[in-house]
């Protein structure tokens, strides 16, 4: 719905690979640029509230009509409700279903907003604002960007589709999460902690053994919940979001009068004067 | 107070402490920066948020420790204890569980984390002082539509609340009172049913007021300057980390970031909405952000000399060593001038602001006792 201009796609397309380099700096923190591992998160929180501030505006900015508008900061309200439900019980996260779905109905460039402006705003309510946010906006941001980029399917091949998306979403969300914050969880020197001095490969490999330690049950958890989810709940709610995107577009109703009755001229003047 | 001032401070400060392992000084500045918080936040709800901060600060110190402990390899003389060692198989990197445990590593792991602790404390700071309603209200033009979608989300929220209720209300009235998983279904549905059709009357109210018809067309190659200040600003941390042309990585982060900016502005320029009752940036702001980011730049100053090129007074002044003071061998951490300066930083913002008194405005106390009036005047019906 959104992502018809093509500065859109440009504008996320950047968006991705500042991305790529903000989460994966632990990879690219190398010991002579004389930089710590707790400055990076200083330099980082400068530059990704910019970049999210340039697709924001880009995506939401000029774009998005009033009823795209009212929608995001509803579906957003929904999240921000649902997250401090959800959070600290194991993985069980119940934003990324929502946001998911969002996505999906109303396409990449209205996932990525919901996603980044969900996560903004339950910050805001549980004042939870720090160095963390932007990476968390970004992230939840991709979530609905590519839930949105998903191949076309109908009925039940669908759910499975996006259950399924779902669950990889899950994992990769935590995966990216974990990542970015990995050489503050522990300290330096131990054997799975971030060491500048080894290559990115060695790293990488102690990242996994980190992940599998700390983080693989809340991963999994939050793939469950979301797989869960989307499958008893998506057709129902898919429904209720395609019906409200059909029912909010008023604008067309003259042309598609048109288009279906080519013979009747004064179609369109029937349908104003009604 | 503007809540930038406040956030700037707070950032100032955490740039700081990044720049020190000493422990009395994180102790002191903690201790500034919790009373700071004590005396100037507001009663509102984000204002309780400090309590949190603290516990995950204790709880990045306590799992610090934890794998400190847990996984060994440390180094240093002075052994405290000796756990059983069990050497992990060769796809795990051979890590090696268990082991001695050292004063040193103990205490070096123990300054790392406090640093870590202290950064979390400045941000619990910002967001217990800095009010994120005004905060919202003074986001740049650009990102207009962004924030109105993040105003709607934070009136609406109560208001889904209120619609639960409603449902649940429903639901007993019809007899219905079983807490299954099908349940939670016959709520949440009828619930986001509400929800969405609450955002088409919203919309209805929002087009049926004019919204979105102040904007103009977006300003032509905004676009570009932002992209590209975006690119040079990742290109300029990319190479902050990742090599040791840390000047050209510090140029292009602080010219991408300046593009950057000016392309928000262009366009933000194409909508013409005013701000209702804009909040002022005085002086003590000024003041106040200030502080923070001179405690940045003394900390950071300081660290960055070099003791063997200064004369001897000037390293028994300054003494850049003990900024980080070493662990191993132990030694007691030294307090110095520039330390205190730093200490009289965070606090600066006390005599710069007033406490926060609570609202006794005339009208609200007019309206407690109309309130209190009412009550009296329509007493419970009693049944007898």
């Amino acid at each position: 719905m959104t992502g018809s201009r093509a500065r859109v796609p440009l504008a996320v397309a950047v968006a991705l690979v500042i991305g790529t380099v903000a989460f994966g700096w632990p990879l690219f923190l190398r010991p002579e640029s004389g930089m710590q591992p707790e400055q990076a998160p200083i330099v980082f929180a400068l530059v990704l509230p910019m970049v999210l501030a340039v697709v924001l505006s880009e995506v939401a900015g000029g774009r998005m009509d009033a009823r795209q508008l009212a929608m995001l900061g509803v579906l957003a309200a929904v999240g921000t409700i649902l997250r401090p439900l959800s959070a600290g019980t194991a993985g069980f996260e119940l934003v990324f279903f929502v946001l998911i779905l969002a996505g999906r109905v109303f396409g990449a460039g209205f996932g990525f907003a919901l996603g980044a402006i969900t996560l903004f705003t339950s910050a805001l309510i549980t004042s939870g604002v720090g160095p963390w946010l932007p990476y968390q906006m970004l992230a939840a941001g991709f979530v609905g960007l590519f839930a949105g980029l998903l191949p076309r399917a109908g009925g039940r091949a669908e759910v499975w589709l996006l259950a399924g998306y779902g669950a990889v979403s899950a994992f990769a969300y935590g995966w990216v999460m974990d990542f970015a914050f990995w050489p503050f969880g522990v300290g330096n020197d131990t054997g799975i902690s971030f060491d500048a001095t080894l290559g990115p490969l060695e790293n990488l490999h102690r990242f996994v053994l980190y992940n599998i330690a700390t983080s693989m049950g809340w991963n999994l958890g939050r793939a469950i919940t979301n797989a869960v989810l989307i499958a008893l709940a998506g057709p129902a709610l898919l429904r209720l979001l395609r019906r409200s995107a059909r029912r909010a577009d008023f604008a067309p109703a003259a042309a598609s009068v048109a288009s279906a009755d080519p013979d009747a001229p004064d179609a369109p003047a029937a349908a104003v004067a009604s | 107070m503007h809540p930038w001032a406040w956030w700037c401070w707070a950032i100032g400060i955490g740039i700081a402490v990044s720049g020190t392992t000493n422990p009395l000084l994180l102790a002191l500045i903690a201790t500034a920066m919790v009373v700071v918080v004590m005396l100037r936040r507001s009663e509102a709800p984000w204002a309780r948020s400090v309590r949190a901060y603290l516990i995950l600060a204790l709880f990045v110190i306590g799992m610090r420790l934890f794998f400190r402990i847990l996984l060994g390899g440390s180094t240093g003389e002075t052994v405290l204890f000796t756990l059983p060692q069990i050497p992990l198989p060769e796809w795990a990197a051979g890590i090696t569980l268990g082991g001695p445990v050292t004063a040193e590593a103990i205490t070096g792991t123990l300054y790392e984390a406090f640093r870590l602790a202290v950064m979390l404390l400045c941000v619990g700071a910002a967001n217990a002082l800095a009010n994120p309603r005004q905060a919202l209200r003074s986001v740049p033009a650009a990102l207009y539509e962004a924030s109105v979608a993040v105003v709607i989300a934070l009136s609406v929220a109560p208001q889904l609340i209120e619609s639960i209720a409603r449902v649940r209300r429903a639901r007993r009235l019809r007899g219905d009172s079983t807490a299954t998983l099908r349940a939670l279904g016959t709520i949440a549905m009828p619930v986001l049913a509400d929800a969405i059709d609450r955002s088409l009357a919203l919309a209805a109210g929002m087009e049926a007021r004019g919204f979105g018809r102040t904007r103009g067309l977006p300003t032509a190659g905004t676009l570009p300057v932002m992209l590209i200040s975006s690119a040079a600003a990742t290109l300029g941390v990319f190479l902050l980390l990742g090599s040791p042309f840390w000047q050209t990585g510090a140029w292009l982060l602080v010219l991408g970031m300046i593009g950057g900016g000016l392309g928000l502005r262009a366009a933000g320029a194409r909508l013409r909405v005013t701000t209702y009752r804009p909040l002022p940036w005085r002086f003590t702001e000024t003041l106040i952000a200030a502080s923070g980011v001179l405690a940045a730049v003394l900390v950071l100053g300081v660290g960055w000399l070099d003791p063997d090129t200064m004369s001897p007074a000037l390293v028994v002044l300054l003494d850049p060593l003990a900024l980080s003071p070493s662990t191993d061998p132990l030694q007691w951490p030294t307090l110095t001038l520039p330390m205190l300066l730093v200490v009289a930083l965070v606090l600066a913002p006390l005599p710069l602001t007033r406490p926060r008194r609570a609202a006794t405005v005339e009208s609200t106390r007019n309206d407690t006792r109309v309130r209190l009036l009412r009550a009296q005047a329509e007493p419970e019906p009693t049944w007898r």
